[in-house]
């Protein structure tokens, strides 16, 4: 990966929610920083309320910071003229429920100021892309199942070609098969050249497409770098491939047992970022405040 | 015709500066409002984040598209009609259908019932299309927030401000198109319930007023009115039979274009009579019409006419008159030098009286046909419902819906004629029985608004209060629009044509004055507020 | 309740809803027949006679109006009332009346508001108007009005009262009284083509007759229904004073044959043999007793028992005669049946009808015969206590008024003795009565100009 501009910068960034009388109530996120890097597919993991959808909301300009500093395609947070090259897709679809598929991409289509011919043609490309069976694209979203609601979620984000997408738990409520088109999606958009942001909880995915993940705990980061550095860290040695015989299982295992392998298992792969997941938050429990950050970047 | 429509004559000029002080006064206190609030929530970086703001404003405004706008609008459009705001037709379909019921008998029909067939419509639509309105431009946003489909729109290169305009214009437009159908449907019932032989009272008369007026009393000297024969309503004021008594119009700008067809001058007018004594009940009251010209000292009198109370008494005077055997022509040798003509009214009869007020007499011009001034008033009542869209999504940008909604009903129904000038009586106290906490007490206590309060710390306490509810009211009063300009329906209910200058003017300064306020409101409420409330 | 899934609170709601709503349903059960008599509320309203069709004639639009407004009705009424009375002030008489529509569509068993706004549109919005024929609209709209009145609620006593009072009295004795008893048998609207209206007077008859009908009526309510507008005494004597104004009405209108004397006749036997029979519970002091107005001796006597008692009753009896102007109004329609005193009442007619025509001579004549009708007649015994009553009084000295005009005007010298010499004196200190004789003289005058 070729060391090129960030496309996010984020600088000690903290949000607090105060309540109706302007008191805080929660600490969402504190002192966060981080750099997302042109072309990576960056991930943001971390368990419920840990400040995931927070970051990257403030990053929208949805909420506001309490503290610190964005640069988001070397705008500020609050400019909207970045949402041009950004696509995003939000934690649940939150489309109109009345408007068909092809309703909701024109409509989408039209706030990026996209002529009527390009609107058509984009909306027929990315119905394609996310699958979305032609008979149901002239129904109303709210008779969509919640595939189908993430597919045109995915679809929206999408319309305007963007530079940065952010997707909120972009595989939640899809099935096995979803699952996998949404990851070879990501890649597909990582192989164009672009960036993107997802959080998510779903480990598995995240191993898969990310080229670099951050863990947050309780609004902090505690765990950031490359995936497989931070596995790499672990003294293991993981061998993937097809589905093999059970004959080649078996030599395999000769080889390894030969170069002084112990505990030797063959099987399909664990998640064992789910492992470093649960080491985290449980290490967080034990010892709040300690941080595992591979690649230090400018932590100001 | 039972109201004034003088009530409503403007000065253009101070028209124009009251309108830019309105909307200076307005803009003011909505930024005044955010920047508080920006305080309160932020501290003293609150006013860095206020300027900010307003620099983020300005620099949007020259970003608008009107393509995102449109997108908006037909948005909002769609939410409407598939949210099925359009099932109103049912309500106003039972309405018209049972309308009947309430209107009585239309075989009998009389000239002033048209006025109640036509109220009922105009009236009708416009408090049915008022709630669809109300609902939509109040719910719109605050459910955009919280079913959170408003983050699909802002993380797309929309402006805030572009989802305000957006709003208001596609919910107005759906108020047009309902307003449209009820009006369509609501102009045929009209003309479907008035009998045929009573179809020429469908019409849109245009009078030309005097511009001023003035009464000689019994001695024929200048009086500022003539004698009230005491009416609680001091419309009309009266002048005495076989005295000197007169009342006198000026007409200005008479020329060749008050004349009707065949070169007449129509003067009409609905004076009232009074009788000191009935004397002969079966003989009418008698007034004459006098042309008079100081400049050639000519003066030119009709023949005694019956006064025809409680409608219209149409005169005609024939371009050439003849005075003394000489026949003279009413433009050249009436109209003065600047153009002005000048009418004097005198009664008849002896010990009795004729009451008039400077609208009960006009130089009546062709008509116009019933759909024009009908059509005016819908246009008047889709103003309104302008005005109100703009204040009601303004409004729901910072607050809640049902808050919203009922805040803009509070508003809408404060601007109305009658609850308006309650209310300016109340700032200059003119009301009786003082303000909120004394008359609650007054009530409470059995106690008349006339009767005395004792002096004492208590009472102090509770005018003070009273005081500063009568100063906030007194800064309300500025901000709540007028809708008495909106009176288009009653120019044609009374069988006007609506005119430009009272009515449809004033409105439309009035509605555009709400525009900027309103959608800087909107707009800035939606910059500062973080749309994730729940 | 925390705990509860919102399945379970939803449930405890329906329950809740549930068990309130039998009690209501119970109590509101309705009645199927005789067999069971329905719950509580139906119950109660067959007792109080209640129900909507008991109180008169359904309308199932106030009802369904009342219906939509669930609990709003009060305040939708305070509105109207508010704009009625603003468009009474600014005299926007057409929304008035749809005004008044809206409000009894609302409050249609408030029998008040019935009574208001009708008399309010027979007396004062009909006096607003300038033309006669406007104001006698005016004063059938009310009359209308109330009738409709009368057929929403038609157990009031007092709605038919006063139905029978406009159509009586403001028809019959308004200033334009002679027009308007013209137009209530031919109207001046053409739709009616020179017949009656026939809402308000369906078979074409004197108003005075109409109204005798309704007070007729109203008085078979009274028996089930009091009223509180007049003592009984008086308001059961309105259908018999009706047949006296028509009477008088005739002698007014210059008819003094045999129909204005069997008009008397008629309204003599209905005073005497009708009202006069009917019986009133009197409470004369301490006591009570029932008592006629006409009583004979012997009937005071059976009623009463002891001579004390007797004694009681014939005071009660003489001041419900006084009460009611018993006495006077029988004296009148005798003496009226009376061929002399219907001359006389001519001879008073024709001198007013030539003095108008500036014929003097014939007026002074005709005068002075009924002069000389009204003192010969006065004079009988049995006839003195109607110097008692103005009206006839006033009748006897225009008669004179006519005659000493001609006199002071031609000059002639005025004889020291006339008929009715002493008449005049005794009712020259009443001013009330000169008065009223000044201004029916001055208008002859006027009209004669």
């Amino acid at each position: 990966m070729s060391q090129s501009e960030a496309v996010i910068e984020i600088r000690n960034l903290s949000k607090v929610y105060r309540d109706f009388w302007g008191r805080p109530k929660v600490r969402a996120l504190n002192a966060l920083s981080l750099d997302i890097k042109k072309g990576e597919v960056f991930g943001l993991l971390g368990p419920n309320g840990s400040g995931k959808t927070t970051t990257l909301k403030l990053l929208l300009g949805l909420l506001f910071p309490t503290e610190g500093e964005i640069k988001i395609l070397g705008k500020s947070a609050a400019d909207v003229s970045k949402n041009e090259r950004i696509g995003y897709l939000p934690e649940e679809s939150y489309l109109y429920r009345f408007l068909n598929a092809y309703e909701t991409l024109d409509f989408y289509g039209r706030l990026f100021n996209m002529s009527a011919a390009q609107r058509k043609e984009r909306s027929e490309k990315l119905l394609d892309l996310v699958k979305l069976a032609p008979q149901s694209r002239r129904r109303q979203l709210k008779e969509y199942s919640k595939g189908m609601t993430r597919r045109i979620g995915v679809a929206q984000a999408l319309i305007n070609d963007p530079d940065l997408v952010m997707l909120d738990e972009p595989t939640s409520g899809l099935d096995p098969l979803g699952n996998r088109d949404m990851k070879d999606l990501i890649l597909d958009l990582k192989a164009q050249g672009k960036t993107v942001l997802m959080c998510s909880h779903l480990l598995a995915d995240v191993q898969d497409v990310c080229d670099r993940i951050a863990i947050l705990y309780g609004g902090e980061l505690k765990v950031m770098g490359r995936v497989d550095e931070l596995l790499k860290a672990q003294d293991e040695t993981q061998i993937r491939s097809s589905k093999l015989s059970e004959a080649a299982e078996k030599e395999i295992q000769d080889v390894l047992k030969r170069h002084g392998a112990t505990n030797v298992k063959v099987d399909q792969p664990t998640a064992s970022l789910e492992d470093l997941f649960l080491k985290t938050v449980q290490e967080s429990r034990e010892r709040p405040g300690h941080r595992n950050v591979t690649d230090h970047q400018s932590v100001s | 015709m039972y109201f004034d429509p003088n009530e409503y004559l403007l000065n253009p000029f101070i028209s124009f500066l009251n309108w830019v002080v309105v909307v200076g006064a307005l803009t003011f206190v909505v930024l005044f409002v955010s920047m508080l609030n920006l305080l309160t929530t932020k501290g003293m970086s609150g006013i860095g984040i206020f300027f900010d703001e307003l620099g983020g404003m300005a620099a949007d405004l020259f970003q608008l598209s009107p393509r995102r706008i449109w997108a908006l609008t037909r948005l909002t459009y769609t939410e409407a009609i598939r949210r099925k705001a359009l099932a109103v037709f049912v309500v106003f379909g039972l309405l018209f259908m049972f309308a009947g019921w309430f209107m009585g008998d239309s075989k009998e029909i009389k000239p002033d019932q048209v006025k109640v067939y036509i109220s009922f419509v105009l009236t009708a639509i416009s408090w049915l299309t008022l709630p669809v309105v109300l609902l939509l431009c109040c719910f719109g946003i605050p459910e955009d927030i919280r079913l959170r489909s408003i983050h699909t729109v802002v993380t797309k290169p929309a402006r805030r401000v572009e989802i305000v305009l957006g709003r208001m214009i596609g919910i107005w437009l759906i108020g047009c198109l309902v307003l449209t159908v009820m009006a369509i449907v609501g102009h045929f019932w009209i003309v479907r319930q008035i009998p045929a032989d009573s179809q020429p009272l469908l019409t849109c008369r245009v009078p030309v007023y005097g511009t001023e007026m003035e009464f000689l009393d019994r001695e024929g000297n200048s009086a500022r009115s003539g004698v009230n024969v005491g009416d609680i309503w001091i419309f009309r004021s009266y002048i005495e039979g076989a005295t000197k008594a007169r009342a006198r119009w000026r007409f200005i700008k008479v020329d060749e274009s008050v004349l009707d067809s065949d070169g007449n001058l129509n003067f009409e007018n609905s004076f009232s009579a009074f009788r000191s004594y009935k004397g002969d009940m079966t003989r009418p009251l008698f007034y004459d019409i006098k042309l008079y010209n100081p400049e050639k000292n000519l003066a030119y009198t009709t023949d005694p006419q019956p006064v025809n109370e409680f409608r219209h008494k149409l005169d005609k005077i024939p371009r050439k008159v003849t005075v003394d055997d000489v026949q003279y022509d009413i433009l050249k040798d009436f109209v003065t030098a600047n153009k002005d003509l000048l009418i004097e009214v005198s009664c008849i009869d002896r010990e009795q009286y004729i009451g008039m007020a400077r609208s009960d007499l006009f130089i009546r011009m062709p008509d116009r046909p019933f759909w024009m001034g009908y059509w005016k008033a819908i246009l008047g009542i889709s103003l309104t419902l302008l005005l109100i869209t703009m204040i009601g999504v303004s409004a729901s940008t910072m607050v809640k819906g049902p808050i919203a909604a009922v805040l803009t009903f509070v508003i809408y129904f404060l601007s109305l004629k009658d609850n308006h000038q309650f209310m300016d009586q109340l700032v200059f106290g003119q009301v009786q029985g003082g303000g909120f906490l004394e008359s609650v007490y007054r009530l409470v206590m059995h106690l008349g608004p006339s009767a005395e309060l004792p002096a004492n710390p208590a009472f102090a306490v509770i005018q003070f209060f009273d005081w500063l509810l009568n100063n906030f009211l007194w800064l309300c009063r500025h901000v709540i629009p007028y809708s008495q300009y909106f009176n288009m329906p009653e120019f044609v209910a009374n069988g006007f044509d609506v005119p430009l200058d009272t009515s449809i003017i004033p409105s439309l300064l009035v509605t555009s004055a709400f525009i900027i306020p309103c959608v800087v409101m909107g707009y800035f409420a939606l910059r500062i507020r973080e749309l994730e409330s729940k | 309740m925390t705990n509860m899934t919102s399945q379970q609170r939803k449930l405890v709601y329906l329950i809740g809803i549930v068990v309130l709503l039998i009690p209501i349903i119970w109590l509101s059960l309705p009645s199927d027949g005789k067999d069971a008599p329905g719950g509580v509320l139906s119950q109660l309203r067959s007792q109080y006679e209640l129900g909507e069709a008991d109180l008169g004639d359904v309308d199932a639009s106030s009802a369904a109006m009342n219906f939509a407004l669930l609990g709003m009705r009060g305040m939708a009424v305070n509105v109207l009332w508010k704009d009625l009375d603003q468009q009474k002030d600014t005299k926007r008489w057409a929304e008035m009346q749809a005004t008044t529509e809206s409000i009894v569509r609302l409050q249609p068993h408030f029998e008040k508001v019935w009574d208001f706004n009708g008399w309010n549109l027979a007396y004062n919005t009909s006096a607003e108007w300038d033309a006669v024929p406007d104001r006698y609209y005016w004063v059938k709209q009310g009359a209308k009005f109330l009738k409709r009145g009368v057929e929403r609620n038609k157990r009031s006593t007092e709605l038919y009262y006063r139905t029978g009072k406009v159509i009586q009295h403001k028809v019959g004795y308004a200033d334009e009284s002679a027009d308007y008893r013209k137009f209530f048998v031919s109207d001046p609207d053409p739709v009616f083509k020179n017949g009656p209206d026939p809402v308000v007077n369906p078979e074409a008859k004197d108003n005075f007759l109409v109204g005798r009908e309704w007070f007729e009526a109203a008085c078979v309510r009274e028996l089930a229904r009091p009223q509180h507008i007049l003592d009984r005494s008086l308001f059961r004597s309105t259908p018999a004073r009706c047949l006296f104004d028509y009477a008088q009405a005739l002698q007014k209108e210059g008819k003094f044959g045999e129909e204005t004397r069997a008009a008397w006749d008629h309204a003599r036997k209905d005073w005497t043999e009708s009202y006069g029979r009917e019986t009133f519970h009197a409470l004369i002091g301490p006591e009570e007793s029932d008592i006629m107005l006409e009583m004979t001796a012997e009937e005071i006597k059976q009623q009463a028992g002891t001579p004390d008692d007797e004694l009681r009753v014939r005071k009660a009896v003489d001041a419900y005669q006084k009460m009611t102007n018993y006495r006077y109004w029988r004296t009148r329609a005798l003496a009226e049946a009376e061929p002399e005193m219907s001359e006389a009442h001519r001879f008073v007619f024709d001198a007013k009808q030539a003095y108008k025509a500036q014929e003097f001579d014939n007026a002074r004549t005709a005068a002075f015969k009924g002069m000389e009708g009204f003192d010969k007649i006065l004079k009988r015994d049995e006839y003195s206590s109607l110097t008692d009553e103005d009206i006839l009084c006033e009748e006897c000295l225009l008669g004179w008024k006519i005659w000493d005009d001609i006199y002071q005007v031609s000059g002639d010298k005025i004889p020291e003795e006339f008929p009715l010499k002493w008449l005049l004196q005794m009712k020259s200190d009443n001013s009330q009565i000169m008065g009223n004789v000044n201004k029916q003289f001055k208008r002859l005058f006027l009209d004669n100009k």
